[in-house]
This record gives C-alpha cells, structure tokens and sequence, in this order.
C-alpha cells in the first residue's frame, strides 16, 4: 500500500542557485550579466557570500575577504546581502509555485517544493509543466531550475544536476540518479574525500553499496546518504500557507468630520479583525490603523498611528479603548473618507499558573483592564519599570505590561522578603529651579515653589557625572539638606543653576 | 564642638514591624497610609510594595503625582518586573483615582497603591480636593476581590471608605559626621493606628505603635 503511495506522488522543486545573488539581480536588473559578489557583512572580514557566473570566471570564489576579491579583479562589482531583497524573492519564487500548486513546502532560501500530481488537467505533461514553472520563475526576475520526481530529495537533485527543466520519470528516481556525480549531494569536505578513497564516484556507485556493511564503517549516517542518492526521502510535504492578513477598509460614502461616527465604524472594524484573530487562534502584539484626508489636489493624506497592547489581544473592547484613546488625543486633522484597521497576529502560548501563591490575572482580562487605563491616562504612561544601565539620575523606561507574565514564570518560585527600610525620595519631574544661598560654600537658604525656609543641616557635594565621551554628558554636584521645618530634600548644581531634584519621604 | 550623634539602630531594626505592617492591611478592603512631608509616608509605601513584589505578588501602582522612584524601591529589595506602575502625568489625580478604580475592580493583583500626595513636594496651599464619592467607588471597587487597596496622602481622605488608616509621624532626621554633618544616614518615623475596623492590628509589646527607621 505504502508503496503504491510514494508511487502515485509527485513532486516538484523550484530551486535558484545562488539564491543571495539571485535576489540582487532581482532588485537590481542591471547587475545581470556583471561580475557580481554578495557581502555578507555578519561576518567578520566581510566575507564573500556568493559569486556570480562572471565573477566565477574571474577567480573570486565565496569565503575570500572583500579585499581578496577586490584583488582579484578591480571590475567585480560588490553588493552587501539584502534581506529585504531575499524575502521579497522568496515570496515571488512562492507565489510561482502556488500560481501551479494548492500545496506548497517552502524548503529554504531560494527552495520551494510543490505538489504536481494530478495538475496534467491543467498543465499538460509534466515535462510541459516543468517547462511552465521555469519560464514563470523567470518572469518573476529569478533564474530557477524545476525538477519533478517522485520524491522531494529525487526532485532537488534532479532541479541541480539536469538541464534546467527536468523530469524524471515515475518510480525511476535511483535510475535517474545512478550515473550523477557525488559532489550534487553537497557533502562534507572530510566525507567526500572518504567516499573518493572508496573509489566511488557516482551517485548509483553509493547506492549500490551493501546497507549493512555500509552502517558499520559510517554509522547511521551510511544509510542515510545511500537512501539521498536512491532519491528516497518518505516525509510528506508540509504545506505553506500565506501569512494571513487581519485587514479591514472601510471607504466612506460621506466626509466623516467629527470622532463619534469614526468610533462606530472602527469598532465595527475592530470586532471583524479580532473575530477574524479568534477564528485563527492567535492574538496581535501590534494595531495599526489610517484615516485617509482629502486635500485639494491629489487622492488624500493618509493619518497613521499604531499601538502595542499592554499583552497580546484579540479582544474588540480592548482594542477599541485604546483606541478611543488615541484618536481623542490626537484627532486626524480634517474630514476623513476612508480607515484601515490592520493587526499583526502572534501566536500566544498558554502558561500553567504555579502551584503556590497569588493567581496572577488572565492576560485577556489583564488586557481589557490596561486598555481601560490607557484611555484613561494616555499610552505610554504605563508600564513595567526597567532601570537603565547607566548612573544618571532617574534613569528609567517602561516597559509592556507583557513583562509582568514574563515574570510570573511557571517555576512557581517565590522570592523572600525584600530588604526594606529604605528611606524613599520623591523625584520632581522634572527637577524644580531653585534658589539657594550659600555661605562658605554650603547651602544655608533653599527657595523653590513653596518650599522655603533656613537649611539647618547639609551634606554634600556629592559628584555624579558620567557619559563625558558623549554630547548627551552630565555633572552635577548634589546635596542633601534638612529645612528647618523638617523637610529632607535633595538639591543638585550642574555648574550653572540649583535645582530639587526631590524630597525624601 | 562635636555634634552630639544618636547611634544607629542596628541593621534591620524595624523590619519585623514591616512584616507585621503588610499583614495588618485587610484583603477587598481601602486602606490609607497618611502624613507630612518628609515623615516617612512615600518609605513605608515603597517597602511595603517591596516586600509584596519580592514574596512574587503583582502590585500596581498608580503614582498620581509622578514622583516614584524606581531605581529607590529596587534598592528596598522591590522586584520591578512584578510592578506595574501608571504615572500620572499632567498632575490630574481624579484620572489616577479613576485608573486606580479600574485596576482594583481587575482583580488581577495582589496590591493596588494610589499615591495622592501631590502636595508632599508642593506648597500645602494647594492640597489636592476629591469629591466624596470617589472613596465610595474606591471602596466599592475593592470589595469582594482579593486585592488590597491602599491610598497614600498627606492627610485623611477616604472618611468611613477607608477600612484601616496609617498616620506616620516623622522621627528625627540621622546624619553622620562631625564637627558638622557629613552624610544624611537616615530618618526615623513613627506609624500609628488612626482608624481601624476590628481586628486592630499590633505592633507586639508597644500596643499600636511601631517605631520604623529608614536608611538611605
């Protein structure tokens, strides 16, 4: 039965050599032809990555250093690798195979498999097919090479070693293959040389060796080669499926120019894309929405803003209160005609409450609530404290909320008491001008808003400074003084002026 | 001439009474800890959320004012990654009142603090003023959860709402150092029981009294 299976199935591969490459041509249609090197600036010596055929011909290979490859020809022409530019190849090279296929694997930059059985109805033969694929993938601005198998590892190797758009006839993937050399496997440099000192050279030579004798000398790396250069690989294909987008437009009949109809259709919007989250299983970390402004001339202005839920939500209240928020504090300047409401979608992971201790909140209500206060206080305004890794004073920046899960770890591990007993200081935000006098030196009067009166008690200076490599440096000198009605405060001087920077309470 | 120096309480002279300050404050219930400006109030708040965050609660706290000082209560021994803390920029107190409200009636946490002293580093002139009914809400959005709600002010504010109330005194300043002081080491403070629905808490041999101290 099994065999009848792996029999029936069919499968093709769109592979592009050189994929890094590939993808600079691709953005760059005038590099075709040239003696192109791909950078990869990751590496230390900025490394060649990839070669093109002219750059080959020259004698740069990858692994030298630019300087190398420079050396080698003044006229190579050098390109540091673009991600940007590898996605948007890879999604063309998808896009070919889903154009041919419903079901699609991606294997890897610049490898897409796709399932051809059953497509002779639309397509022709599969020699037709192949032949299709290629010239689609070129249209595409990518020189791919198709093979078509009867398995995904046959199919790969049948898209390197043929002559561009290769078909292998069904159930003949270990006769196609026998008479191809070693080297398509992609082998290890230490493993090729070992097969080499065996004499074999072929592809059906390894096959052809016996599987038990071949375990004991290799281990189970032996027949795992033997199986490649039989072309046998049973995994079925995993289908990709396009990242799905939670979008929702509305266009407008009429100008809306006030926030109430512009509330109701973003929560109409809202509960779409958040029913539409649900449906999928998954939540968003991140809301963007637009309002288009028409102006005299010309399509219209397009407003944006976007937000990050306190967790990640598909909750339409939540969504909204944020939502609210925003738009009241800053409303679209003029009449607008057309929103957009788009959602990043992140798949949540369920965490198991500890055993011991307070239940902490569920994220979904903790969402809800924080989406409340925002509105209430503003984004950004709320948050988990961090302390930054430098000694300025009141050095600090919020953090999301999603920082208060991260903490409630699974591990159930419960801290001690904190020490205590510290004496707190109020920080003025910012610090407060002040007047001091000072006599021999030391602080004696302090006036600031409606703190005033003698200094009875002072200690001080003390210096803090730091970031003196940089334009955003600081100094100052600080003291800490006791008025005589018993405030305890703490003043600073940077050179030019007194200020509070709090009081301890 | 030297100045005269008081020796200092030993290490961690006041924090069993700490301890016994956090079990003191009632679960669903409004509390209050009030006092003067540089009495202590803001240092009793911040250990008590110290010793919460580190025993692994989730504390909230909404700071009207925006005068906390985080790097201050991670000192104290706070872990800062189980507060969430609402800063209360542009000085609007009834929108913290409203935040706090909101967050108490969540549930979620284990500690709801709502600091109103805006007027601890601001002349007393302009104490802030609340309408009856937020302490009612306030109350009421705390009750039946499992979430202690304690309001920090300058004064008493929340009348009958507030289940227990806290006055901290101010003991004498410590400074360090002679002939003329060279270091502020620390602050005494004394916190007394104003208000209590039974059972009153204790602070052991000296009835309802605790005498804290606070080093810098």
């Amino acid at each position: 039965m099994e065999a009848r299976v792996a029999a029936l199935r069919r499968l093709g591969c769109l592979l592009v050599p050189g994929f890094a490459a590939a993808a600079a041509v691709r953005a760059e249609p005038a590099l075709a032809g040239q003696p192109l090197v791909v950078l990869d600036e990751a590496r230390p010596g900025r490394l060649v990555l990839e070669v093109a055929a002219a750059a080959r011909a020259l004698g740069i290979a990858p692994g030298m250093t630019e300087a190398a490859a420079l050396a080698r020809s003044g006229g190579a022409i050098c390109r540091e690798r673009v991600a940007a530019h590898e996605a948007a190849a890879q999604s063309a090279l998808l896009e070919v195979a889903l154009a041919h296929s419903p079901r699609v694997e991606e294997g890897g930059p610049g490898e897409v498999y796709l399932d051809t059985a059953g497509l002779g109805a639309l397509f022709g033969d599969e020699a037709t097919l192949a032949r299709r694929l290629a010239a689609a993938t070129a249209a595409a601005g990518l020189p791919a090479r198709v093979g078509i198998a009867g398995s995904r590892v046959a199919a790969c190797l049948a898209a390197r070693w043929g002559a561009g758009a290769e078909r292998v006839p069904p159930e003949g993937d270990a006769a196609y293959l026998a008479p191809a050399p070693l080297a398509l496997l992609g082998l290890p440099v230490e493993m090729a040389r070992r097969l080499e000192r065996w004499g074999l050279r072929t592809l059906g030579e390894l096959a052809a060796l016996p599987a038990r004798e071949l375990f004991e000398r290799l281990g189970a790396e032996g027949p795992r080669l033997q199986a490649l250069a039989r072309g046998e690989d049973p995994r079925p294909l995993l289908p990709w499926r396009p990242p799905r987008r939670f979008e929702e437009t509305r266009e407008l009949d009429w100008a809306a120019d006030n926030l109430e109809p512009l509330f109701a259709l973003f929560a109409e919007m809202a509960g779409r894309v958040c029913a539409r989250l649900e449906a999928e299983a998954v939540a968003a970390d991140l809301f963007e929405w637009s309002c288009r402004v028409p102006v005299a001339r010309g399509p219209g202005r397009e407003v944006r803003g976007s937000f990050v839920p306190p967790v990640p939500t598909r909750e339409a209240g939540a969504v909204m209160a944020v939502l609210r928020a925003t738009l009241a504090a800053a409303p679209p300047a003029g009449a607008v005609t057309a929103l957009t409401l788009r959602a990043q979608p992140v798949r949540v992971l369920a965490a198991q409450e500890p055993f011991e201790g307070e239940p902490r909140p569920s994220p979904r209500a903790l969402a809800e609530t924080i989406a409340r206060v925002i509105g209430v206080v503003g984004a950004g305004n709320l948050g988990v404290p961090v302390l930054l890794d430098t000694h300025r004073p009141d050095a600090v920046r919020l953090e999301p909320l999603d920082a208060l899960f991260r903490a409630a770890a699974p591990s159930g591990e419960r801290r001690g008491p904190g020490e205590g007993g510290v004496l707190a200081l109020r920080r003025l935000r910012p610090p407060r001008p002040a007047q001091v006098r000072l006599v021999g030196g030391r602080p004696v009067h302090l006036r600031s808003g409606g703190l005033m009166g003698p200094i009875v008690a002072s200690a001080g200076p003390w210096r803090v400074s730091g970031e003196w490599w940089l334009e955003s440096r600081w100094s100052a000198d600080e003291w800490d003084v006791e008025l005589a009605d018993g405030t305890l405060g703490r003043l600073a001087h940077d050179g030019s002026a007194w200020v509070l920077e709090g009081v301890y309470d | 001439m030297a100045i005269a120096t008081e020796p200092l309480p030993p290490p961690g002279w006041g924090l069993e009474s700490i301890a016994s300050l956090l079990e003191a404050f009632p679960r669903g219930q409004l509390s209050e800890i009030v006092g003067p400006r540089s009495a202590g109030g803001s240092s009793l708040l911040t250990a008590l959320l110290a010793r919460a965050t580190a025993a692994g609660d989730l504390v909230a706290l909404v700071d009207g004012p925006d005068t906390f000082d985080p790097a201050g209560a991670a000192a104290a021994g706070a872990e800062l990654r189980s507060l969430c803390w609402v800063r209360g920029r542009g000085g609007r107190l009834d929108a913290a009142c409203h935040a706090a409200e909101l967050l108490a009636r969540c549930g979620g946490f284990a500690w709801v603090a709502l600091d109103l002293a805006a007027d601890l580093t601001s002349p007393a002139r302009t104490a802030p003023t609340f309408a009856p009914a937020t302490w009612i809400r306030l109350q009421r959005a705390v009750r039946d959860t499992p979430t202690r709600l304690i309001v920090h002010a300058s004064r008493h504010l929340a009348g009958s709402a507030a289940a227990l109330v806290l006055a901290v005194e101010r003991g004498p300043a410590r400074w360090m150092g002679s002939p003329r002081p060279r270091r502020l080491d620390g602050l005494g403070s004394r916190v007394r029981v104003l208000r209590a629905r039974p059972p009153a808490p204790t602070a052991g041999e000296s009835g309802t009294e605790w005498k804290l101290a606070w080093r810098l």
